[in-house]
């Protein structure tokens, strides 16, 4: 576990070179009302990025803007720019479904598809996607990213078993093995753990720092405790009046819990509100 | 002290009037239920009188003889209702897709509306359409013509319930094929089917029950025929038909006899048409859901 004295130095501005996440004035409507207002945030690459906040502050519409998994809600639209690694994903040349490849995603509730073998919830997408051919390709795969979700060994011997067969912690796994197959370069996180029990929390927070080696992690979570143990920075958002979620303080997370700057963010996360 | 007059004093009034409400839901689910006892009853009662395995595969003899089966009828159901199906369940299902998951543009409400309206079309009015496009033009009766009749019977039932069906799948499940980047027709055959899989089999199964049965359609358009016909371009019998036509014979007990046996056949095939279907369905439907 990842004690907060641990987490990285103190960094003020990320040069743009470093940022995984460019994000700036990111404004996102459900139909004529505002969810989320004028957030400008950086994640950097090989670290995790916690979006903390209360609930209905817009973290999940704005994890959902980073790799256009909000657009497939019919009534979503967003202004603002979103840059990963320096590219627009909102340019018209970008193709939504390339952004989703590169970007993984991992939900709230564990969405293994239920027909398919744990085997094939792996492989199928990479499948799909062209990015395995044959038998040996996709074994050596499979085996690959099971082994990087940490589930390998509780699973190899069971490989044709349903995913609706494993438990909430393992199906949740097996969806970040699924997200890995198709070779992202970031994964995205809404609320990993919400459905699951303290120790499979416990497994999947310590997955998530032990993927961030390779890829930028974003955590959403309400769960101060686990933005504290798992994020490296953390972005803290709130609500305003008008139900709109706006940024309130973002720094390395070590300093935001123990010196926040701002005093909605202390008594936010001295659990005052929210 | 208050609490437990308070318990009490909900007790009696309460318990009489629930108890009251089981007995008249009882009551009606019996009386539901009476006049499938009676059917099956008579079926079996009077259906066994002329049959045997030998009813089955014996074409028909002349009105009055005891001995004469239904193959010809047996062999046209079979026929025409898996050729139907063979139309109805691709196109039904496309349907459905295309107003659940391609759903663009005005174009799917006014699809769905026109299987809705087919739908409620009296199926004589189906076998009438057929004939005037088919039977007209092809110049004579056909198995083939029946055939169509029917998968136009068969078509609303697959679109409507699969479409249902479709509506039911998970969003997660979807937002996950999404994340994946997998191509939209690869998320429905890989992963939208298989786990709507049941349902949609389900539909099929009552579509082939209600097709398997109905009359009106094939009335002029298969016709009917005292020979064994495998030749779809051939007037052709079919259960009910045959049923149709020994039932109006009620000077003669044998044809009638001959009509019951039909009656229980066609149940039968149903009933093992239906069993196959779930089990078929639930080999490789959703185990852990």
């Amino acid at each position: 576990m990842i004690a907060i004295a641990e987490a990285p130095a103190v960094r003020q501005t990320v040069p743009a070179m470093q940022a995984a996440f460019d994000v700036a004035h990111l404004n996102a409507y459900y139909g004529a009302r505002q969810a989320v207002r004028d957030v400008t945030f950086t994640a950097r690459q090989q670290a995790v990025t916690a979006i903390i906040g209360p609930s209905g502050s817009g973290k999940s519409t704005v994890l959902r803007a980073l790799n256009r998994m909000l657009e497939v809600v019919p009534s979503a639209r967003i202004e603002g720019r979103i840059l990963f690694h320096g590219v627009d994903i909102y340019a018209p040349e970008i193709d939504p479904a390339a952004v989703r490849r590169t970007i993984g995603m991992v939900f709230q509730q564990p969405n293994p598809f239920p027909t398919m073998s744990i085997y094939d919830n792996v492989a199928a997408a990479a499948r799909f996607n062209g990015l395995v051919k044959g038998r040996a390709q996709a074994d050596e795969l499979v085996e690959r990213c099971l082994g990087q979700a940490a589930l390998w060994d509780e699973v190899k011997d069971s490989l044709g078993k349903s995913g609706a067969s494993l438990s909430g912690g393992q199906q949740q796994r097996l969806c970040i093995a699924r997200a890995l197959a198709v070779n992202p370069e970031a994964i995205l996180m809404d609320e990993p753990c919400s459905a699951l029990d303290p120790i499979a929390t416990l497994q999947i927070e310590q997955l998530a720092r032990d993927l961030a080696r390779s890829y930028a992690i974003i955590i959403v979570t309400h769960n101060m405790q686990q933005a504290a143990r798992v994020s490296d920075d953390t972005v803290f958002m709130s609500v305003d009046e008008q139900r709109a979620g706006f940024v309130v303080e973002i720094g390395p997370t070590a300093e935001i819990f123990t010196n926040p700057k701002n005093r909605t963010t202390e008594d936010y996360i001295t659990g005052r509100f929210g | 002290m208050f609490a437990e007059r308070s318990l009490r004093a909900t007790g009696r009034g309460r318990r009489g009037t629930n108890r009251l409400v089981f007995v008249l839901c009882l009551a009606a689910g019996a009386l539901a239920l009476l006049p499938l006892v009676l059917v099956l009853f008579y079926l079996l009662t009077e259906g066994l009188k002329a049959w045997s395995p030998a009813f089955l595969v014996s074409p028909p003899g002349g009105i009055t003889s005891k001995s004469g089966g239904a193959m010809n009828a047996i062999v046209g159901t079979l026929e025409m209702t898996g050729l139907g199906l063979a139309i109805a369940a691709p196109v039904g299902l496309a349907v459905a897709l295309y107003v659940t998951e391609y759903r663009e543009g005005r174009l799917a409400i006014a699809v769905r509306t026109a299987v809705d309206l087919v739908a409620g079309v009296p199926s004589i009015v189906i076998g009438l359409f057929v004939y005037s496009l088919v039977v007209v033009t092809m110049g004579h009766f056909s198995g083939l013509a029946g055939a169509i009749a029917l998968s136009l019977v068969m078509l609303p039932i697959i679109a409507r319930t699969s479409e249902e069906m479709f509506k039911i799948v998970p969003r997660r499940l979807r937002e996950g094929t999404m994340a994946l980047a997998m191509p939209r027709w690869r998320a429905i055959v890989a992963v939208y089917i298989p786990t709507v899989a049941s349902g949609i089999v389900t539909g099929i199964v009552l579509a082939v029950a209600r097709a398997v049965g109905e009359t009106a359609p094939l009335l002029f358009t298969a016709l009917g025929s005292n020979f064994v016909v495998t030749d779809l371009n051939r007037p052709m019998s079919a259960l009910p038909l045959y049923m149709f036509q020994n039932a109006l014979n009620i000077g003669f007990p044998a044809a009638r006899e001959r009509a019951w046996a039909a009656a229980l056949t066609l149940v039968a095939m149903v009933l093992i048409f239906n069993v196959l279907g779930r089990w078929l369905a639930n080999r490789n439907g959703l185990e852990g859901r």
